[in-house]
């Protein structure tokens, strides 16, 4: 059997198996030829003996019936010859040799042997081994003359063994046998000549297997004869090729790839974050930043430059010695820190989130840090926004609160009823309680801003009643104040088709403003102008101002102006948004303008075509 | 019987409250003297003496913060009762204020004018 050596490619392996099935198949045919061959020549030599055999008795019988048992030595030598037996013999009735073509043993008594009986028509064959292992058959037919038994004709044959049989055929074995052998030579040659390619391609390929991952990988090309080693040939070409232009780079390049095609989703997640994220290796070297990262530290959107340099040198701001500190003792702690930057850009305050953690291996052997920055400046705008709104609604609400205690406790505690301090403690309760209900309806209103489902219901207004209305409203305060306050507006005035209660509202507003944020004795204007399509409202003071910073805040929510002047009266920051809102529902605007210490300008227009 | 009535300095920008401490103090047996803001408060203070003070904290032109110290600053008001009235702290900030700034008691808005009346009695008797 053939060895199979499994080390050896799957080509080598195919050859080698159809050789051992061939060889096999071979072995099992010339098995098969020799066992029946065998027994079809038995069949025939029993065949023929019987036959010779009983043409020998008929001329014995004959022979006897004319002359007596004088001739029979010589019919047996006869028969025996003819037959082709290996000796031939008559048995007397008394079991003695008559004749027999061995004349010594005439006259000896006849040894009946043992063996395999088979009765095949008058004649007995009896089969036995002889003591060289042939098969010996002895046939015995019984001898009749004139109808009377005289004896027995006793002949045998000896048959040649399978081994005997395989030499007796041997002769003719050349061409029927090695002939076969041959053509299955021929064939296992030309597979494996067939196979050698992918036998090569097979062993280069496990020769890169084995080699180290460091190691360049030799590619060698092969004879281009089949369509495998053609192919095989173009990726040696292309790698070559790559190795030229890139000499030594090649592994690295290989492993980017796989690197990249793994990664590439969470890439294309860190590209397009919002927040600056930055890979640092052990040392504290950028590996890799985002666009995000690049815009924070000021260097555009090229992440690129920031590889190889440390985030610490990039991050914004002076003072920032404290937070660097503070991250240098966390490295060598190796544990996460987050601090917050402020710094000045453009004239504005800006703020950075800055986290730094540290990246572990599974060994838990530090391999860097992940740093995570973003701009918290919208959130600390909000922040403050909310606290100073927080802080003035507070005020908002105790100030009229205290005044609705203060009030009707006292009134409770009346011993004495006089009737013109009651009536004078219950107006305070009830302007108190208008004032606080006035509070909550800016925020119900800003809420209803918020939400977008503050609506304005338009109908024809006569706008000079709509002024007059306004005026009236606000002229005590004027006087309150003791303030020149001056209307001036056209003889004639277009009918305005608005919302007249939040248009008042909204006035009133701004001239409460007006008057509140102007020194005692000060002035305050309202002007109206009519334009080809629109409606002017000015509302002018000569009041404290509002610095040229704050002035494009002035219309936000909660923004309150950081002069003490105006901190120190009450206000919630909401009526500029809440009029601003109230006039581009109109499909108008508003602006300002403003010097600080001369006074500010509110303009109002109104679209005089709105339907 | 005293021979004279105690002086309260009501320092207070929100004319209706300063009228019903006015109103309650005199009720009291007190002589009320009413600033509409902190500066006010210290002409009158550095003019006149008053037996107790009684200031809001947020005020426009000097606030009750300041007006407190410049007050304390004075010897002859170095133990003359102060009580504040704010609308800014929280309750449980105001003894932290209290003892920042030297003061007798603080009131958080809304407040009893007569528990305030009632305080002020009782720090003059002490």
């Amino acid at each position: 059997m053939p060895r199979l050596n499994l080390q050896r490619g799957l080509p080598r392996r195919v050859v080698a198996c159809y050789l051992f099935f061939c060889l096999a198949a071979i072995c099992w045919l010339v098995v098969g030829v020799v066992l029946t061959t065998h027994a079809a020549f038995s069949t025939r030599a029993q065949n023929a003996s019987l036959t010779q055999l009983a043409r020998a008795a008929a001329a014995i019988e004959m022979d006897v019936v004319r002359h007596g048992q004088q001739h029979l030595q010589q019919l047996v030598c006869r028969a025996q010859a003819e037959g082709d037996f290996s000796y031939c013999a008559i048995v007397g009735l008394d079991g003695k040799f008559l004749a027999h073509s061995n004349a010594g043993k005439i006259g000896k008594t006849a040894v009946d042997v043992s063996g395999e009986r088979v009765q095949r028509g008058d004649a007995e064959q009896v089969s036995y081994a002889d003591e060289r292992s042939q098969t010996v058959r002895e046939y015995r037919l019984p001898l009749t003359a004139e109808k009377e038994r005289i004896g027995a004709l006793q002949a045998a044959t000896v048959e040649p063994g399978h081994w005997d049989f395989v030499r007796q055929i041997a002769n003719s074995a050349p061409l029927a046998v090695f002939a076969p052998l041959l053509l299955i030579a021929v064939g296992a040659v030309v597979l494996s000549r067939q196979t050698r390619p992918l036998a090569n391609i097979e062993d280069h390929l496990r020769h890169v297997a084995q080699s180290p991952l460091a190691e360049p990988i030799d590619v060698a090309k092969h004879r281009p004869r089949t369509a495998a080693a053609i192919g095989w040939n173009r990726i040696a070409e292309t790698i070559d090729q790559l190795r030229q232009n890139d000499p030594g780079d090649i592994d690295s390049r290989v492993a980017r790839l796989a690197r990249d095609n793994q990664s590439e989703g969470a890439q294309s997640l860190l590209m397009h974050l919002p927040d600056g994220i930055a890979v640092t290796d052990a040392q504290g070297q950028i590996t890799q930043a985002n666009p995000a990262l690049a815009a924070m530290l000021g260097q555009g959107t090229n992440c690129d430059a920031l590889v190889g340099s440390r985030v610490e040198k990039h991050l914004p701001g002076e003072d920032t010695g404290q937070v660097l500190a503070e991250f240098a003792a966390a490295q060598s702690q190796q544990r996460s820190v987050v601090a917050e930057i402020t710094y000045k850009a453009n004239g504005e305050d800006r703020c950075l989130r800055v986290a730094r953690y540290p990246r572990r291996q599974a060994s838990d052997a530090l391999r860097g840090y992940l740093w995570n920055i973003r701009d918290i400046t919208q959130q600390k705008l909000a922040e403050q926004m909310r606290d100073q709104f927080i802080g003035a609604a507070t005020h908002e609400l105790r100030t009229p609160l205290a005044n609705i205690k203060a009030y009707a406790e006292t009134l409770a505690a009346m011993d004495e009823p006089d009737l013109e301090s009651q009536k004078e403690f219950c107006n305070t309760i009830n302007s108190e309680a208008t004032r606080l209900a006035r509070f909550v309806d800016d925020i119900l209103s800003i809420s209803s801003m918020e939400a977008g489902s503050l609506a304005v219901e338009r109908q024809a207004v006569e706008t000079k009643r709509l002024l007059s209305e306004v005026v009236e409203k606000v002229e005590p305060l004027m006087k309150q104040k003791s303030l020149a306050f001056d209307v001036s507006m056209p003889a004639k005035l277009p009918e305005l088709r608005v919302d007249k209660d939040k248009i008042v509202v909204t006035l009133v507003n701004l001239l409460g403003n007006a008057a509140k944020y102007t020194p005692d004795g000060g002035h305050v204007r309202l002007r109206v102008q009519t334009h080809d399509d629109h409606l002017q409202i000015d509302v002018e003071d000569t009041g404290f101002g509002i610095a040229t910073d704050e002035l494009p805040s002035v219309f936000e929510k909660f923004f309150r102006s950081s002069d003490k002047r105006v901190l120190e009266q009450s206000g919630t920051g909401l009526g500029l948004a809440l009029a601003r809102e109230v006039i581009r529902l109109h499909g108008g605007d508003i602006t300002a303008t403003s010097e600080i210490n001369k006074g500010s300008t509110f303009s109002v227009t109104l679209p005089l075509s709105a339907r | 019987m005293e021979s004279r009535r105690k002086r309260v300095l009501i320092a207070e920008d929100n004319p209706a409250l300063s009228r019903v401490l006015e109103f309650n103090l005199t009720k009291g047996g007190f002589d009320a003297t009413v600033a509409p803001n902190g500066l006010v408060a210290w002409q009158h203070a550095t003019k006149e003496h008053f037996d107790a003070i009684i200031t809001d904290q947020q005020m426009p032109e000097m606030t009750g913060v300041e007006l407190c110290q410049q007050i304390r600053s004075l010897p002859r008001y170095e133990k003359t009762p102060i009580v504040m009235l704010t609308a800014k702290y929280l309750e449980m900030e105001l003894p932290k204020i209290r003892d920042e700034l030297n003061l007798s008691a603080t009131f958080p808005k809304p407040f009893s004018p007569q528990r305030v009346v009632h305080e002020v009695q009782q720090l003059l008797v002490v």
